[in-house]
């Protein structure tokens, strides 16, 4: 971009220095025109739709969640924040942030090791490297609530395929929708199970654009095909790395239809018998739906979007450590590190 | 910068897609049949309706009425349709179906429905069981419903699960066994789980569902109040069906699940409490388990504690709807005596006209799939003394969100029964505003 804006100013150097105001041609003043004006209509797509659906809505949301608002009667008194405080002060909301973060955590984390695994073999120049890279996006196509039926029928626990297995191996059914650990454990396989090949072909995009030249002299230099993923691999896709983190973490903050759909015996699906699996978002749900609250809910949709920036940051500056790239200190541990090979 | 002209051309396509995305938000919507006599008459229904061949009647009798039929699984998924849509202001079907569990909150909003006097619904008063048309009668006393069916409670049973624990399996011997309270109903259960080991009814939220809708009052008092804490008769019924489901009489089945139906095939409970329209629901899971009419439910002309309502429906038009008048057409012709009729012969469930009562009671048809048993004639001696109870705009949350988990942790046996209510009462405080 820098360089196109500074052509046109090498151009005008040549001319004269004016007295006045240039006069300029109605040709030169269009294009002067098209120059400035139409990279702002090129990008104007992306932010009018981003108004009208990502802005409008976050605003008016506020001003939901400010007020007694029924689903069905519709705007009541205004209250001010006295909504946050009752939703801050709620023990359902707390169960529904300690669920989200767990599966959270029991997706994300497992889901990303597996990703770069997972595109670090990919990358090996395979046989038929389409076959198996369209193999690994498959479950990706599956839409999440048939993602959601499928293991929900997978962990049930009276005839479940997950407790028949473990019963071959002579351990005994569990009750994968009613504890809250095996609930979490189940909900996050599905999360990964859509979600790991995606994020695998996102990496691997970007390990094949690390020069091939930089492996060749690791190797040469006696570096092993593991110390060449640490210290080649992982520092070289860094930032696509912080895009899947980051992009994880929004996902996974948001899991609605799995949990949703995980036990539909209980209110048609709030989220387990004693909600413990009821995510924030399914928690804004029955909150909006069953109990017909909609400045609660519109509340606690804004306590989560605070939550999702709050996590973003914290993962983008843990992340922005996790890898050696163009950080000053990082370069010089790697030519120290470089130096120590030499001796 | 080598890459400006891919960026240029990620942009336009970019620049495209947006500008498709704007337009095909824009064009949604339209489609106004006004002239060319030509309408498409939407309906949304749940649970098993049984009006399919009924659309294909009207259509067929009023040639230029198209019918768009959409039925929704459940009641519970039906009504967060119904107010999603009417919170957006748009989306209804020009028939909507509202089942009594939530028609409380509907009355709230009741000025959002057509009122159907404007149609004459109230030359047709007295076809119906009058406390069904008043149900639908708000307090301006606008009438924003065309009652369908009603849902008169039963009591289905597994013939061969019944023979297996020495209990008569005739269902008018069955019927003499059963007949009594609930104490009396739990009596027999416990004989039953003694004998065979294994549980008398599926899962204690349904069993609750029945007993509520039996009292005079149920979860509200007559005049709207909420009466759930204080009220005795609630607590009492609560402690006999806990300790019966600590004795080991409940299945701690699912709802609405039931392993895939396999448990109404497998034996695994012995009976079943059947409004009406639950008739349609265990046909559905004995097939969907594997089973059929030789699996042996039969239905009985008993129910603990006397006759109960539970459930039942109304057609309503939105006030968004473009067709009111095609549209009250439609409706009233579907809960017409003569259609109520064969809509039961189709669903299994119980009309509301009087006309249509009679017909099934006299016809005494045998439904092949209960063995036999004149489905229709015994809900309308089941329907005899059924009291109509006021549902307050919490009713289904109540029942649903209050009551469930907590019955389902007293079935898993994860709490004993006063722990379960304590936690109910707990949940009431939280979910339900006084």
């Amino acid at each position: 971009m820098t360089t196109t804006l500074r052509t046109p100013r090498a151009d005008a150097a040549p001319t004269p220095p004016p007295a006045g105001p240039p006069r300029l041609t109605a040709k030169q003043r269009l294009s002067r025109f098209d120059l400035k004006a139409s990279p702002y209509f090129y990008t104007s797509p992306f932010f009018i739709l981003f108004a009208v659906t990502g802005l409008f809505p976050l605003a008016y949301t506020l001003v939901v969640s400010m007020h007694e608002w029924d689903l069905l009667k519709g705007q009541g008194p205004f209250v001010g924040l006295d909504n946050f405080v009752e939703i801050l002060g709620d023990s359902m909301f707390w169960n529904s942030i300690f669920n989200t973060v767990s599966i959270f955590l029991l997706s994300a984390i497992p889901q990303l090791i597996v990703a770069i695994v997972v595109a670090y073999l990919l990358d090996q120049g395979l046989r038929a490297p389409t076959f198996w890279r369209m193999g690994v996006l498959l479950p990706f196509v599956v839409t999440p609530v048939a993602v959601a039926i499928i293991f929900s029928s997978i962990f049930n626990e009276a005839d479940g395929l997950a407790n028949n297995l473990l019963n071959l191996i002579g351990i005994q059914d569990q009750a994968w929708k009613h504890d809250t650990f095996l609930s979490h454990f189940a909900i996050a396989t599905m999360v990964n199970f859509r979600w790991t090949g995606y994020n695998a072909l996102i990496l691997l995009a970007a390990m094949q654009s690390v020069p091939r030249d930089l492996y060749e002299s690791a190797a040469i230099d006696g570096a092993g095909s593991i110390r060449r993923f640490f210290s080649i691999t992982i520092p070289s896709i860094r930032p696509t790395l912080i895009f899947v983190i980051i992009t994880s973490t929004i996902g996974g903050l948001q899991i609605f239809a799995e949990p949703r759909l995980f036990d539909v015996s209980n209110a048609g699906g709030i989220g387990g018998s004693d909600r413990q699996f009821q995510t924030t978002v399914l928690f804004m749900w029955e909150l909006a739906f069953f109990r017909r609250d909609f400045g609660e809910a519109a509340a606690v949709a804004w306590l989560l979007f605070l939550l999702i920036i709050g996590f973003g940051l914290v993962n983008f500056l843990i992340s922005r450590r996790i890898a050696t790239g163009e950080g000053r200190p990082n370069r010089r541990t790697r030519r120290a590190l470089a130096r120590g090979e030499n001796r | 910068m080598k890459l400006s002209r891919r960026t240029r051309g990620v942009a336009a396509i970019a620049g495209a897609a947006s500008i498709a995305l704007l337009a095909t938000a824009c064009s949604t919507g339209g489609d106004s049949g006004g002239d060319g006599e030509d309408i498409t008459l939407t309906v949304t229904t749940f649970g098993t309706f049984g009006y399919d061949d009924l659309y294909q009647e009207y259509e067929a009798a009023n040639p230029g009425v198209k019918i768009e039929a959409t039925n929704i699984d459940t009641g519970g998924n039906a009504r967060t349709d119904a107010f999603t849509k009417i919170a957006a202001g748009s989306g209804l079907s020009d028939v909507v179906a509202i089942e009594e569990g939530w028609l409380g909150a509907i009355m709230e909003v009741s000025d959002q429905f057509v009122d159907l006097t404007e149609y004459g619904i109230e030359d047709r008063k007295g076809d119906w069981v009058d406390w069904k048309y008043e149900q639908a009668t708000d307090a301006d006393g606008r009438v924003i419903g065309y009652g369908t069916d009603i849902g008169p409670t039963g009591l289905c049973y597994n013939g061969p699960a019944f023979a297996a624990a020495g209990l008569p399996t005739d269902r008018e011997e069955v019927a003499a066994l059963l007949e009594g309270d609930w104490a009396h109903y739990f009596e027999v259960g416990a004989q039953y789980t003694a004998a065979t080991g294994k549980a008398w009814y599926d899962h204690s939220g349904f069993v609750w569902n029945s007993m509520v809708n039996q009292l005079d009052e149920g979860y509200y008092t007559a005049d709207g109040e909420l009466n759930v804490e204080d009220n005795a008769e609630l607590r009492d019924l609560f402690g006999l069906l806990g300790a019966a489901t600590e004795g080991g009489q409940s299945a701690a089945q699912a709802a609405w699940d039931w392993n895939g139906g396999k448990s109404f095939v497998d034996g695994t409970f012995a009976t079943f409490v059947c409004p009406g329209w639950m008739l349609g629901v265990v046909q559905g899971q004995v097939e969907a388990g594997g089973g059929d009419a030789s699996t042996g439910w039969d239905f009985a002309d008993v129910f603990p504690g006397g006759a109960g309502n539970w459930g039942g429906a109304w057609l309503s038009i939105p006030e968004t709807s473009q067709h009111k008048e095609e549209a009250a057409k439609l409706a009233d012709w579907l809960t017409q005596p003569e259609q109520q009729v064969k809509q039961s012969k189709a669903a299994g469930n119980f009309p509301s006209t009087l006309g249509a009562q009679e017909e099934l009671a006299s016809a005494a048809e045998p439904n092949e799939f209960f063995n036999g048993a004149p489905t229709g004639a015994i809900l309308a001696t089941r329907a005899e003394g059924v009291k109509a109870q006021f549902k307050g705009a919490d009713d289904s949350v109540i029942q649903e969100n209050v009551f469930g988990p907590p019955l389902q942790a007293l079935d898993r046996g994860e709490v004993d029964t006063a722990a379960a209510w304590d936690q109910a009462i707990e949940l009431l405080h939280e979910l339900v505003e006084e």
